[in-house]
């Protein structure tokens, strides 16, 4: 009767009416071959729907014209998309953009070069400039402790002049009587004298 | 909610979508090569920071790859499609003057663009009806105000055919 579907239609079925919620579409055959024909249709006859030949032959012409029309229309519209997606990718406008394309690329490539050029000119100045300027601090660093070492040197000659000087006045074995004698006959009066205001006062009694 | 992150308004959609770079279809890779530190890499850096997800939002299929502190200077690395490799220096270049560089040499201009969006839309026309992955609708059914679709609600007597033959059958 109807026919068994299975697979994918089940679902369509499902969506289409799922109004009960075993889904049954008539299987077909519910009797099995050696099941007796039932009462109602003892006698029956099974006859096929009549066909009127005119109606038929007209009907079978108008149908077959139809069905060429649409089919050729149905490929026209293929072809049709079929040609435009060729001619956009193989076709004489597309090589023409193409080689556009490509000479646009061209000159962007080239800008940029330029702009990476003029980038490098600029790096490597400063670049440049950055080693100059740690060259002179170098030298500045060597200047300014080689001065340092010269005023070392120099403050050390100054002591050593000082302590020359100072050495005039030693006492030595040789003048060590004389001395003596000069300390002894020149007493030195180290006492001094201060008040509150702060006036230094030296001149004291020796005893 | 709070928001992560130090300036979490990268994150958001409006600011992904005013990304203006669109690479042409021969792009496919690109390098950043930056350092962390240094006066030189600032604008690199913010560029990164700024810019990349802006870029990346609107190239999802090219490849970004981010190095850090490997290179003396900064600079950015295109890898066509035919092999070419395309160098940008960005030395002491403000993150504004590197994106309008990129996108003069390599990004697709507002022409381009606006063609590629005119045949989008012509492409989706909503008067058409169809498959749900091409069109809005699949039938006029559908449509609010319209006749409900005859699977569901039976048709009224009147617009059945079978009575509209029976009448007019009767009639003559």
């Amino acid at each position: 009767m109807f026919q068994v579907i299975g697979g994918r239609s089940v679902q369509a079925a499902r969506v289409l009416a799922p109004r009960s919620a075993v889904l049954v579409e008539a299987v077909r055959g519910r009797k099995s071959r050696t099941d007796p024909v039932a009462k109602s249709k003892v006698g029956r006859i099974k006859v096929p729907p009549p066909v009127d030949p005119v109606e038929m032959v007209v009907l079978k012409e108008r149908y077959g014209e139809y069905q060429m029309i649409m089919r050729a229309l149905r490929l026209e519209f293929k072809e049709e998309m079929l040609r435009k997606r060729y001619e956009e990718d193989t076709g004489s406008l597309a090589e023409e953009r193409a080689r556009q394309e490509a000479q646009e690329h061209r000159v962007l490539m080239d800008l940029n070069h330029l702009e990476n050029q003029r980038m490098l000119k600029l790096r490597i100045v400063r670049v440049q400039m950055e080693k100059e300027e740690a060259d002179r601090k170098k030298f500045e660093v060597i200047l300014q402790r080689e001065q340092e070492q010269q005023e070392i040197v120099k403050e050390k000659e100054k002591e050593i002049l000082k302590l020359q000087e100072a050495a005039k006045n030693f006492i030595t074995l040789e003048n060590l009587d004389q001395r003596i004698e000069e300390a002894l006959d020149n007493p030195k009066n180290y006492n001094f004298a201060i008040d509150k205001q702060g006036k230094v006062v030296k001149q004291t009694m020796l005893q | 909610m709070p928001m992560k992150g130090r300036f979490p308004i990268r994150r958001t959609l409006e600011y992904l979508q005013k990304g203006d770079i669109v690479f042409k279809n021969r792009v496919k890779i690109m390098t950043v090569n930056y350092n962390t530190h240094g006066e030189l890499s600032e604008g690199a850096r913010k560029f990164v920071f700024f810019n990349i997800p802006q870029i990346q939002y609107k190239n999802q299929w090219v490849q970004v790859m981010m190095f850090k502190n490997m290179t003396p200077s900064p600079f950015l690395k295109f890898y066509l499609d035919d092999g070419e490799q395309v160098l940008v220096d960005v030395e002491g270049k403000d993150h504004k003057h590197i994106s309008d560089h990129v996108r003069k040499i390599l990004g697709k201009t507002e022409e381009v663009l606006q063609a590629e969006a005119q045949a989008k839309m012509q492409e989706s026309n909503p008067a058409n009806f169809g498959p749900r992955k091409y069109c809005l609708r699949e039938c006029i059914c559908e449509v609010d105000g319209q006749v409900p679709c005859p699977g569901t609600t039976a048709l009224p007597k009147e617009m059945t055919g079978k009575y509209r033959t029976k009448m007019a059958a009767a009639q003559e």
